[in-house]
């Protein structure tokens, strides 16, 4: 594990001159309330506002001069980790009594939506981090929570979701890797691939079979392997269209040893386990987008009002008027369901599948299209990487991809609504 | 008869700060539309220059001597010093420097006055009708008092001062302690680079930002201000970047300055910055951005390197002079 | 250990441009969302720094109506141990005066080493409210502070105070109020735990009377000043842009500074 410099100084805050900057599509120095998007205030509480402010600003002011470099040279922002952990936003998703915050699901979506604002890339390390670490959450045993969550709460660890393989990707019960219980081990063979973090990681949630013969939903189990081990290689690092500093890993297990005490739950647990998991995952990736789609709003905004042609600003012009406003409508209505799915799932909604599938699907759909329309809005210089949307663009095509497909989501969404779930 | 008592400030060379003047002309003016009294009064450690010169304003002057500091004289007792002179005043003004708003703020808890602060002008209506900056420039308020007294601070620069027709008399007095106030004692004094004059008080600003670039890009600034007879100032960005003191920054949490002319060179004239200087008379700036924020109330903007425009302009400011 | 008590006060966001006045010309609070005064959270950031290094606690006191709990709030996860509000419908409107004389009042009821502020305010009170404080409660002042030594066996304080040509060191006994400057050091964003601590810190309200200052003499009713009319500054002449080489621009910055007389 990563020893952490905690010795990071009170990050302070610029309450001196804006300077707005066109490459990080940012204020150099954030004002806070004067930039504070007032969207979604009437549910918030105040204590959420202001957590949501606090991340805001962090971001705007350290995070977003990095965005453009972490994609450019494709490298994982250890400093960004660092800052994260250092102002305890890792340690929104955990339990108080393990050092956490105790924050609910619409909490950390807010941290993960501000962000995601100014970095996807950045924004994706506090949605892993919460991802896999649910299992243990929702399902460890109280020596198991009391052995990993501290760590993960205060950011000394990174943890990976290892769950997809070459062959198996949205057809999720149909993995390969191999849990075989061997007295008190069990020993892994397999690999898995798109693993976002997968080489960075200090724990990595892994999901293998251990009943072959079983029922499909109830051939998997899951389990907490501690890297490095023996048997455990990082085969290759995947060159990516968009969040360029998030290393996605191929990992390759051989015979790789794990204690039985380091299965969450019980044998044939795993697949339920992963679809408890993504209930409460999917709004992260939705706040991503929901995120990504917001920043790129603001840079074409913002560019349309400064940007003159026939001797006015293309603001002006009702075509591209026009288009600005049916971002933000798209930015805004996924982020209102996203906050509404987050209220339905924390109160345990029967329907909670549902919602998850539905906010992911329209945040998703909502930053794709809305960072596609920001490269239109600000035209060649939307295609080149003077300004950020081009970044933001490539960013936005994973929401519709990771945990679980758009096509994925409508199934769930179909499923419930046609009563057949 | 209404009486108006001017409360001079010393510097701390013993002679009369530059604000003092312009307050007692104001004075002076006030008077005579109100056909009032008025008078002056200074504390120094030795005050007979401070009073004289200010005697050149006034018709009468009070030179209170209080050798118990090594020059300066603390507020504390300089408030102590005047309370009963400004007892029987019925409007005091004063200089808003930083010792003078202390020394305003004293005063009207020890008599219990109204204060309207940081005047941009003052003019007579039955008592003072002072106008005031809010909100960084974007309103003038006028205001007045409720009763028959209280206390005016005056900014620098908004009268000019003019000598009155025929000097003043001077009369010492020592100082009586009017008030207990709590001893402030002053172990050291520090001077740090070539800061002169309160920057308040300049006619001419020539100040640089964050696109100076560095400590060294400051010297061009430092050569344009002398050339025009001016004072260096500074955007926060520069000063947080340790390229001058903060004593010298202009903006929301530095100084407000109403010079004749800001020059203004790698400043973006972002908000925070504007408020400080928006209502100079006349504000140029260079800056290569054609979309920054002070093109668009600069009344002349030059868009362009300012180290390349900057050096022209002294060679031709140079060669003017011959 | 220390205690410090630290005035904050909420003012419009200056930088969200919305400030205005009502139609009986006071300050519109309501205009702009409230942020604690730009000058306070860097006093606030000394004390918080002190309390750090010598131990102690921090109480944030506050004379405000709309806005007060939100910069209290804001304190308190930034660090403060606890807060007091004066609020009552009879301060709106107060003048220098009447701020001076219920912040002094509530300032009798609190226990502390060390009274700190930020000079001015930038919803223009004019930076001489607390030099009043002080005299109304017989305490030392020291203004324009840029660093604060606090020396707790002596009991005195030690204080950089910023003058045109550097600073004078000043030295004062505790308990001492010190108004401070932006060159004591950047505020701290408030950490995520600091937030969500402050649910739980006392917040204690006081109203005209628990001050025993309900008798009219402080207030908007006892306003010694009035407001009689507010305009806006004559627009400027529009911005005259100079482009091309460097010597030409020069001869045309030059000549406009001549037409003004400015050289």
């Amino acid at each position: 594990m990563v020893p952490l410099n905690r010795a990071v100084s009170p990050v302070t805050r610029g309450t001196g001159e804006r300077h707005w900057n066109q490459r990080h599509g940012c204020y150099d120095r954030a004002c806070v309330t004067a930039t504070s998007h007032p969207s979604g205030t009437a549910r918030l509480t105040e204590e959420q506002l202001l957590l949501r402010d606090a991340v805001r600003v962090l971001a705007d002011e350290r995070i977003a001069p990095r965005a453009a470099d972490i994609d450019r040279s494709g490298e994982f922002p250890q400093d960004v980790r660092e800052l994260l952990a250092a102002h305890d936003i890792l340690a929104l998703p955990f339990p108080e009594e393990h050092g956490g915050l105790g924050a609910d699901l619409l909490t950390v979506c807010l941290a993960i939506e501000q962000i995601s604002r100014a970095c996807a890339t950045s924004g994706l390390i506090l949605a892993v981090h919460e991802l896999a670490s649910l299992p243990i959450v929702l399902a460890g045993t109280p020596e198991q929570q009391a052995r990993w969550l501290p760590d993960l709460a205060a950011g000394r660890a990174l943890i990976a979701f290892a769950l997809t393989e070459a062959e198996a990707g949205s057809d999720a019960a149909a993995i390969r890797t191999r849990a075989t219980r061997d007295g008190d081990d069990y020993v892994i063979n397999g690999s898995k691939r798109f693993i976002s973090q997968g080489s960075v990681a200090d724990l990595v949630t892994v999901f293998a079979v251990t009943d072959p013969d079983a029922d499909r939903h109830r051939r998997m189990s899951c389990f907490i392997v501690e890297v490095p081990a023996d048997g455990f290689r990082v085969a290759r690092i995947e060159h990516k269209m968009g969040i360029r500093g998030s290393p996605t890993a191929e990992l390759e297990f051989t015979d790789l040893r794990v204690p039985a005490a380091n299965r969450i739950g019980d044998e044939g647990d795993g697949f339920a386990l992963a679809m408890r998991t993504f209930e409460r995952s999917r709004p992260g990736i939705a706040a991503q987008a929901v995120g990504i789609a917001q920043g790129a709003l603001e840079v074409a905004a913002r560019y349309a009002t400064e940007r003159r042609q026939f001797g006015r600003p293309i603001a002006d012009f009702q075509l591209v008027a026009g288009m600005l406003a049916d971002m933000d409508a798209a930015t805004e209505s996924a982020r209102q369901l996203l906050y509404t799915a987050c209220l339905e799932i924390e109160s345990g909604a029967a329907d909670a599948g549902r919602w998850s599938a539905l906010c992911k699907l329209v945040a998703g759909d909502a930053a794709m299209r809305v960072t596609t329309d920001a490269v239109q809005v600000l035209g060649g210089y939307g295609y080149i990487d003077e300004f950020p949307v081009e970044r933001m663009m490539r960013d936005a095509k994973i929401t519709q991809l990771y945990e679980g497909t758009q096509q994925i989501q409508r199934l769930v969404v179909a499923r419930s609504l046609l009563g057949r779930d | 008869m209404t009486s108006i008592l001017v409360v001079g400030e010393a510097t701390a060379d013993g002679g009369l700060s530059r604000i003092s003047t312009e307050v007692a002309t104001l004075a002076r003016t006030l008077a005579g539309q109100a056909g009032a009294d008025i008078s002056g009064i200074v504390v120094a450690t030795d005050p007979t220059v401070a009073a004289t010169d200010l005697a050149g304003y006034l018709p009468a002057v009070t030179a209170i001597a209080d050798p118990a500091e090594a020059d300066h004289v603390a507020p504390q007792r300089v408030a102590s010093a005047v309370l009963e002179a400004a007892r029987a005043a019925d409007y005091i003004l004063l200089g808003a420097s930083p010792d003078g708003r202390d020394v305003a703020g004293m005063l009207s808890a020890l008599l219990g006055r109204g204060v309207l602060v940081n005047a941009v002008g003052v003019d007579w209506d039955d008592g003072p009708v002072v106008e005031m900056s809010a909100f960084g420039g974007k309103l003038i308020t006028r205001s007045r008092f409720a009763g028959g007294s209280g206390i005016v601070t005056v900014r620098p620069t908004v009268v000019t001062a003019e000598p009155a027709a025929e000097p003043g008399t001077v009369t010492a007095a020592s100082a009586e302690p009017g008030a207990d106030l709590p001893a402030v004692t002053v172990v050291d004094r520090v001077a740090e680079a070539s800061a002169a004059a309160p920057i308040e008080e300049a006619r001419i600003i020539v100040a640089g930002g964050r696109g100076v670039g560095s400590v060294d890009g400051f010297r061009l600034v430092e050569e344009l201000a002398e050339a025009l007879g001016g004072a260096v100032g500074a955007s926060r960005a520069a000063v947080d970047s340790g390229w001058i003191p903060y004593s010298q920054q202009i903006g929301q949490t530095g100084k407000i300055v109403k010079p004749r002319l800001y020059l203004a060179l790698g400043i973006s004239g972002a908000i925070q910055h504007k408020v400080g200087m928006q209502t100079a008379e006349t504000i140029v700036a260079v800056n290569r951005d054609p979309d920054a924020p002070i093109a668009e109330f600069a009344d002349l903007v030059v868009v362009g390197d300012l180290f390349a425009v900057g050096p022209a302009i002294l060679a031709e400011l140079r060669s003017r002079s011959g | 250990m220390l205690r410090i008590v630290v005035l904050i006060k909420p003012v419009p966001d200056p930088a969200s441009a919305a400030e205005r006045l009502t139609p009986d010309w006071r300050l519109d609070r309501t205009a702009a969302p409230p942020v604690i005064n730009g000058n306070d959270e860097y006093a606030l950031e000394a004390a918080l720094k002190l309390v750090e290094a010598h131990g102690g606690e921090i109480t944030v006191l506050t004379m405000a109506g709309h806005g007060a709990t939100d910069v209290t709030r804001k304190a308190l996860a930034m660090g403060a141990t606890r807060g007091v509000i004066v609020t009552d419908d009879a301060l709106a409107g107060s003048d220098a005066v009447s701020t001076a004389r219920v912040l002094a009042a509530a300032l009798r009821e609190l226990e502390y080493d060390l009274v700190f502020a930020g000079i001015d305010s930038s919803d223009g009170v004019g930076g001489l409210v607390h030099a009043a404080v002080a005299t109304l409660l017989g305490l030392p002042y020291c203004s324009y502070a840029a660093r604060i030594e606090p020396n707790l066996e002596a009991r005195t304080v030690r204080v950089r105070r910023i003058s045109p040509v550097g600073y004078d060191v000043l030295e004062a006994p505790m308990p001492a109020l010190v108004a401070g400057t932006q060159a004591l050091g950047e505020p701290r964003y408030p950490s995520l735990k600091g937030i969500m601590a402050a649910r739980s810190k006392e917040v204690i309200t006081r109203s005209l009377a628990d001050l025993d200052l309900a008798d009219g003499s402080v207030g908007g009713r006892a306003s010694t000043t009035q407001v009689l009319d507010a305009k806006q500054p004559p627009a400027r002449a529009a911005t005259r842009v100079v482009r091309g080489a460097p010597d030409e621009a020069a001869r045309e910055v030059v000549a406009f500074l001549a037409e003004r007389r400015l050289i």
